[in-house]
């Protein structure tokens, strides 16, 4: 399951580096694509702005199949304020180009899994596919507009697996 | 109206306040900090590497339990009252442009051995310029000693 999520991860994360290179941030001193795991990232008492958080939630298994197949909840938490330039008038048109961005970094629904525990990451012999997503309402939090995408990442369970 | 009375700030908030910490059981506080260069890699975005992170000594500093109300289930909470001129000192050594980059690096603060997160920032000024930082502080649930 490890892989199936590291590669939904990586390959969003790729994804947005092409679809929108400007959207970066800084965390622990590197500038990377505005997207993390929320799970292997320190404890943040605030949403990070701008980028996209990962949260992994819900977790179903098949047994009735040759193989098993998970099913696991994914959570895209994304908060904005809109632009300094704007002083942050613009936060709905900004919360609009993430909606966008998200359709485009998720789409082919679909990715080579990878193990990328092994150095150089190797590609195993399933895919990882997911869902469309399920847009949430768009909440306000005084200046803050976010909003929260589902997604069911869905992966089979490889011989040998972790 | 712009206040244009004369004023000259002769530091004597921040050497009081660092006085103040030390004679009352001023302790050392060190911020958990990433490394510089980071981690770029891919292991190190999914929690595969270990992190590396650096210790930053603050000193003189008091630690207290805040006066919130602790509820079920809810972890501690603490007050970290941190010198400026200590807080000072590493952001010019760390060359950044303020303490509050320097506290939104930080992952966390150790006191005693033990991990704390940072939960709030605040500073109190004196003639324009911080001569006390307060943070708002969480038991971290890991149980390791640091």
């Amino acid at each position: 399951m490890q892989n199936a999520k590291d590669t939904f991860y990586l390959t969003l994360r790729n994804r947005l580096a092409t679809v929108n290179p400007a959207r970066t941030m800084t965390m622990r001193s590197v500038t990377r694509p505005g997207i993390l795991v929320e799970d292997a990232e320190p404890f943040m008492p605030q949403p990070q702005l701008d980028a996209f958080t990962l949260r992994w939630t819900a977790l179903e298994a098949d047994l009735h199949l040759p193989s098993i197949l998970t099913q696991m909840t994914c959570e895209i938490h994304y908060t904005t304020a809109g632009t300094q330039a704007n002083a942050g008038l613009d936060r709905g048109r900004a919360l609009e180009k993430m909606d966008y961005e998200l359709l485009q970094l998720l789409y082919p629904y679909s990715a080579q899994k990878m193990n990328y525990a092994q150095t150089p990451a190797a590609a195993m012999n399933t895919v990882v596919f997911w869902s469309e997503p399920e847009f949430g309402p768009a909440v306000t939090d005084h200046d803050r507009l976010s909003r929260i995408a589902k997604v069911t990442v869905c992966a089979f369970q490889e011989a040998n697996e972790a | 109206m712009a206040d244009l009375s004369t004023q000259n700030p002769c530091g004597l908030a921040q050497r009081v306040a660092t006085a103040l910490m030390r004679a009352g059981g001023g302790t050392t506080a060190c911020l958990q900090m990433p490394p510089a260069p980071g981690d770029a890699s891919d292991t190190g975005q999914i929690g595969l590497d270990a992190p590396g992170f650096l210790s930053l000594p603050l000193s003189p500093a008091v630690f207290r339990k805040a006066r919130a109300t602790l509820g079920d289930g809810k972890l501690p909470r603490y007050e970290l009252l941190v010198s400026a001129d200590a807080v000072a000192a590493q952001v010019a050594q760390l060359k950044l442009s303020s303490a509050q980059a320097l506290f939104a690096q930080a992952t966390g603060v150790v006191v005693a051995g033990k991990l704390f997160l940072i939960e709030a920032v605040s500073s109190s000024e004196n003639q324009g310029a911080a001569y006390l930082y307060r943070l708002l502080l969480q038991e971290s649930a890991g149980e390791w000693s640091m």
